[in-house]
């Protein structure tokens, strides 16, 4: 036993050699050199060759936990975390299912929704201008377009919200950006799912559909633990995507990151939107430590949804 | 039949309080069923099945048209012109038609899309085959081979993917100069040909393959690599065609980094190419003209890809296992 | 056994991370040499490929490659490689900033004045004093095929047909003693007015703030003796720029906005705080819109579409601002006729209006044929008249030379300048007529900050969820968090 265990552990790291390699060079190292600039006050590389040299200590992080626009960024990707992860892989596993359990026209439908991934993101962005965005107006004039959605909240009677415009609510501001991001992750979780899904025998639910099992009690006792392990892994990458969310709030707001009138302290900016604000500058130094304290929050919460999934999952 | 070995082998895993012997359990159901065949219960079964289906499709139609919008605006903005594209009301048709950005794409003149798209066919399948190897034995060693600290090199590939990778662009760029590695393919291919998502979402996968399956193999003497190619591969393709969508629309579309290292005409992607051919530089960008690149290099890509899901799913449920 | 085969991996792993290490840190990076003349200067002989960097998209790139050949007539060795075409002019910086950190960078490059000053701090960018008429080089010459030995650097005739305010922006670092730039093209801010509309209620295009707020007045409010000019649901004024709006406001009034050295962020004062404040009052009166108070949308549309009279946007821009065709009687025609003005002032007399618009910046190279090949086609392209013109009725921007009024093709295209068809020719004859009244503001790391976040600045005070003092400040915070 003692003499298989030997030869399997020299396997494992030959199947695993080749990427092992490749991550050591272009991750690992450069995941290395990032703590070391995070050391450095304000290091930059230009001024590298330009012969410069920094002082080594603490000061990056001390310099980007203390500014307030930090703290508002580390508390608008919390939030949208919380919120948007639930509800994708909720919506993802239910348009997966339906997709698996449908016979007319089901392949045309499959394909239907593999369609977002050839759209580029900066039509998304402009989709959603188009839909929540009023154009033109000023103090004293109605807008001259409301947005899509607000059409369609006028044709059935109701008022036109201000989503995203200046004086609009951070409620509002979270509703669209919510949206936003489920409809982007959700094409990804679908594949992922419907993959998943494809790989469950068919006979789980033959056997069902004979004992008459609700659809319900199908869904919950046979059809979420048998995907448990796509769940799974669909939940804990997508907390780790969300925490590095950016493009969606560029996307809606531009560079600005918030609805006009927000600045720094009360925009709707996140972690990553704070870590490009100081590469912008060219503040290598900055940016490592952001993304350090990044690394560390997205490191604890994966612990802990790996200790989660270690008690739910059924491999 | 070889088709009925594997479901039943990979069933008696799973839930197992569920149904032991399935087969048997369906023959004798069946059975059971034709016998009673009360006509009260069938009927109310169909009125409810109708009414789920009906719910399915009316949900189904729904998030397909939400998901399909901005696809369709895509296909409208490249063909509109640039003052009705920046009108304050959009239209969601175009009153004119603007067909200058395609035909220019083909015109002669500077872009040479023929050797675009050939460097980025080379690029695109070389890396994807590559990047599903190493995808395919990484995940292998990580799903069914023992070996000390697993679990903790698991979590720290896992710890890799939360660092944001724009910060390792100027690093990784010094790595590759020193290697002498631009402006060939090498660097179009190589630093990207390990993603621990990918490596991720195939170890879940080939966690679901039944254990018993790889014990027996062991008794029969087949090896591992022989395993591997017969067994775990066939049951996980749904997934390795997911990861061959992904890893070849990222190559397709990537634009920062081979804009970076490979510029020379001979490395050119596509991406690259279209989006600096209709560069403007008045402040502001013609967004017609940079929806009808994307069409322009997605819609091949995109039926290239349905035609093969097709033949490759084909293929799957055609293959068992043999021995 | 377990434990050694692990250590061996271990080891293994070691020496991949350690080896990447010294790849990426060892060798020798080296500073980048400053540039000294060879004895014998330019040589013809030699064979030098040279990299330009640019945002040219296909039209302009024809062009370029035109006068390119006709450039490689004079000097047949010097290759020029103009195969990096980037979408924004914030790529080219993001492409050459890494390229920088491993020397890897072009020769020339499209750059705005932020940009070279991040540059500078890696002190790659070729200083440009000794080509200037009393530099240094003033005595090395240079003999292209088929024409006499001529100075290398800039004559002082070619010196002195720069627009002062184009030409002084190169020197707008540090001390402001050294020139980085050679202005490529440049724009300015202009108002486009719908001259239809002016036209038929008898109204004159303001000079000045004041005469602004009363025009906005009689549009939106009416006078003591008409009633309101504009049609209900317009708004008189639109400023694409608040960014802009701050800065030019700044210059006009002689007020403190930032500084190249010592403290950089000077725009918190009471000056600047009184204009925004009158500003604010015309927004709530509705007599203005702009690009933020407008859904992030270019209130050029607004202009196109008769929603706004008149349209505070960049000369570079025309092409935007023209509105579009109806048939009227059978026949196509635009909806209005569009004039171009310079924009208000505090004072006319003094008059002030920001310039912007893409330089070149030369980078050292270790072979100093390449910087000076790079050198003779910059001041190619910015002596060249025919380029100069061409570029600019393709593009939208204004030439940098006065001598360029003598070109025939100049000469033709504003010859045809209309307020219909040809409103980009209009266009760069305001611009090219008012270029005494142009300035730059100083360029260091973090410029483009301030302005990004003057500009937010108005309009957090126009939405009204801020004072005027607090917003003031949250900027000056913001800018000093980044780049103080």
């Amino acid at each position: 036993m003692a003499k298989t265990t030997t030869k399997n552990q020299w396997k494992a790291w030959l199947y695993l050699l080749p990427a092992l390699v490749i991550l050591a060079v272009f991750t690992i190292w450069p995941i290395i050199n990032t703590v070391r600039m995070s050391m450095l006050k304000n290091y930059n590389g230009l001024a590298v060759v330009g012969g410069g040299s920094f002082e080594f200590g603490f000061y990056n992080f001390k310099h980007v936990i203390e500014y307030d626009g930090f703290t508002n960024a580390l508390g608008n990707t919390l939030l949208l975390c919380v919120i948007t992860v639930p509800i994708s892989t909720m919506l993802a596993l239910l348009i997966a299912v339906a997709l698996n359990s449908i016979k007319f026209i089901r392949r045309a439908m499959q394909t239907i929704f593999f369609l977002p991934y050839v759209t580029n993101s900066i039509a998304i962005g402009m989709v959603f201008m188009a839909m929540f965005y009023q154009i033109g107006g000023s103090a004293t004039n109605a807008p001259d377009s409301v947005g899509i959605i607000n059409n369609i909240i006028e044709a059935f009677g109701g008022t036109a919200i201000n989503w995203v415009n200046m004086g609009s609510s951070k409620f509002a501001n979270m509703t669209v950006l919510v949206i936003y991001i489920v409809w982007n992750a959700l094409p990804f979780k679908i594949l992922v799912l419907l993959g998943g899904l494809q790989g469950v025998n068919k006979q789980y639910y033959d056997a069902a559909k004979i004992d008459g099992t609700s659809r319900f009690r199908t869904f919950w006792r046979i059809t979420v633990p048998l995907l448990s392990p796509m769940i799974a892994y669909v939940v804990i990458t997508g907390f780790i995507g969300g925490f590095k969310e950016y493009s969606s709030i560029v996307g809606i707001f531009g560079a600005t990151m918030g609805p006009t009138g927000t600045d720094a302290t009360n925009n709707m900016n996140t972690m990553v939107g704070y870590i490009y604000d100081s590469l912008k500058e060219n503040n290598q130094g900055g940016a490592s430590a952001a993304a350090l304290i990044l690394f560390a929050i997205i490191f604890v919460v994966t612990m802990i949804n790996m200790y989660v999934s270690k008690k739910k999952v059924h491999y | 039949m070889t088709d009925n070995q594997t479901e039943n082998l990979t069933e008696n895993n799973v839930v197992a309080e569920q149904t032991a012997t399935p087969q048997n359990d369906i023959a004798t159901a069946d059975k059971v069923m034709k016998k009673r065949d009360v006509d009260a219960v069938s009927k109310k079964q169909t009125v409810g099945k109708v009414f789920v289906q009906i719910g399915l499709y009316a949900f189904l139609g729904i998030m397909a048209i939400i998901v399909l919008f901005p696809f369709y605006w895509m296909l409208i903005s490249s063909v509109k012109t640039v003052s009705e594209y920046n009108r304050t009301v959009p239209t969601l048709w175009p009153e004119t038609f603007r067909w200058d950005t395609y035909t220019a794409a083909f015109s002669a003149d500077g872009l040479n899309i023929g050797q675009l798209f050939l460097n980025t066919c080379i690029v695109g399948i070389v890396s994807t085959i590559l990047s599903l190897i190493i995808t395919v034995l990484s995940a292998y060693a990580f799903a069914r081979l023992e070996f000390k600290g697993k679990n903790i090199l698991f979590a720290a590939l896992l710890a890799t993917m939360m660092i944001p990778g724009e910060l390792f662009t100027i690093t990784n760029y010094i790595t590759v100069s020193d290697l002498g590695w631009l402006n060939t393919y090498t660097v179009l291919i190589v630093p990207f040909l390990v993603s621990v998502f990918y490596i991720y979402l195939l170890r879940q996968n080939f966690m679901q393959i039944p254990n018993e399956l790889y014990l027996a193999a062991k008794v029969d003497g087949s090896s591992d690599l022989k395993y591997l190619w017969k067994v775990m591969i066939p049951l996980a393709a749904p997934t390795l065609i997911s990861i061959t969508i992904l890893k070849m629309m990222g190559s397709w579309n990537s634009y920062i980094w081979p804009n970076l290292v490979a510029n020379d005409t001979a490395h050119t992607l596509i991406t690259a190419g279209l989006r600096g051919h209709f560069a403007t530089e008045n402040g502001i960008p013609d967004f017609p003209a940079q929806m009808a690149a994307v069409v322009l290099v997605t819609i091949p890509l995109f039926l290239v890809f349905l035609f093969f899901r097709k033949y490759i799913m084909r293929g799957v449920s055609r293959s068992g296992i043999k021995g | 056994m377990k434990k050694k085969f692990g250590a061996i991996v271990l080891a293994g792993m070691m020496a991949c991370v350690s080896l990447g290490g010294m790849v990426g840190c060892g060798g020798d990076k080296g500073k980048v040499k400053d540039f000294v003349m060879p004895d014998d200067g330019f040589d013809m002989e030699k064979t030098v490929e040279i990299k330009f960097y640019h945002t040219m998209g296909q039209s302009k790139q024809a062009i370029l490659k035109r006068h390119i050949a006709e450039f490689n007539k004079l000097y047949p060795n010097i290759k020029i490689n103009i195969d990096r075409s980037f979408g924004k002019y914030e790529d080219v910086r993001d492409a050459i900033i890494t390229e920088i950190n491993a020397n890897e960078q072009p020769n020339l490059a499209y750059c705005y004045p932020d940009h070279v000053a991040m540059y500078n701090e890696a002190k790659v960018v070729l200083p440009l004093n000794d080509f200037l008429p009393d530099g240094d080089f003033k005595d090395v010459t240079v003999t292209p095929v088929g024409k006499e030995a001529e100075p290398i650097g800039y004559s002082k005739a070619q010196k002195e047909d720069f627009f002062e305010a184009y030409y002084n922006e190169g020197f707008k670092y540090g001390n402001g003693k050294t020139m980085y730039t050679l202005p490529l093209a440049k724009s300015t801010e202009v108002i486009y007015y719908n001259k239809t509309f002016f036209d038929e209620n008898n109204l004159t295009v303001p000079t000045t703030w004041d005469e602004m707020e009363i025009l906005c007045k009689k549009i939106k409010e009416g006078d003591d003796t008409t009633a309101a000019l504009g049609a209900s649901g317009t708004t008189p004024l639109g400023y694409d720029s608040e960014g802009n709006w701050f800065i030019t406001m700044c210059e006009q009034y002689g007020s403190k906005y930032t500084s190249a050295t010592g403290k950089k962020y000077l725009f918190n004062n009471e000056t600047n705080k009184k204009f925004v404040s009158r500003f604010k009052g015309w927004y709530d009166k509705g007599y203005l819109v702009t690009q933020a108070t407008n859904g992030n949308a270019y209130t050029s549309s607004l202009f196109t579409d008769q929603k706004i009279y008149m349209c505070i946007g960049s000369s570079a821009g025309a092409s935007y601002q023209m509105p579009d065709r109806v048939t009227v009687n059978g026949q196509s025609v635009r909806k209005f006729e569009v004039g171009i003005a310079p924009i208000p002032q505090v004072n006319p007399d003094n008059p002030k209006a920001i310039s912007q618009g893409p330089s070149i910046c030369i980078f050292k190279d270790s072979d100093p044929q390449k910087v000076l090949a790079s050198w003779l086609f910059a001041k190619f392209m910015t002596t060249n008249l025919d380029f100069q013109a061409e570029f600019s009725f393709d593009s939208g921007y204004a030439p940098v030379i006065k001598t360029v009024t003598e070109n025939k093709i100049y000469k033709d295209g504003i010859d045809a300048a209309d307020g219909y068809d040809n409103l980009v020719q209009l266009s760069i004859k305001t611009c090219m007529d008012n270029a005494e009244s142009y300035f730059t503001s100083p360029a260091f790391v973090g410029s483009s900050r301030a302005r990004d976040e003057v500009g937010n600045l108005m309009a957090v005070v126009f939405s009204g969820t801020k004072t005027i003092d607090q917003a003031f400040k949250s900027a000056v915070s913001t800018c000093e968090h980044f780049a103080g």
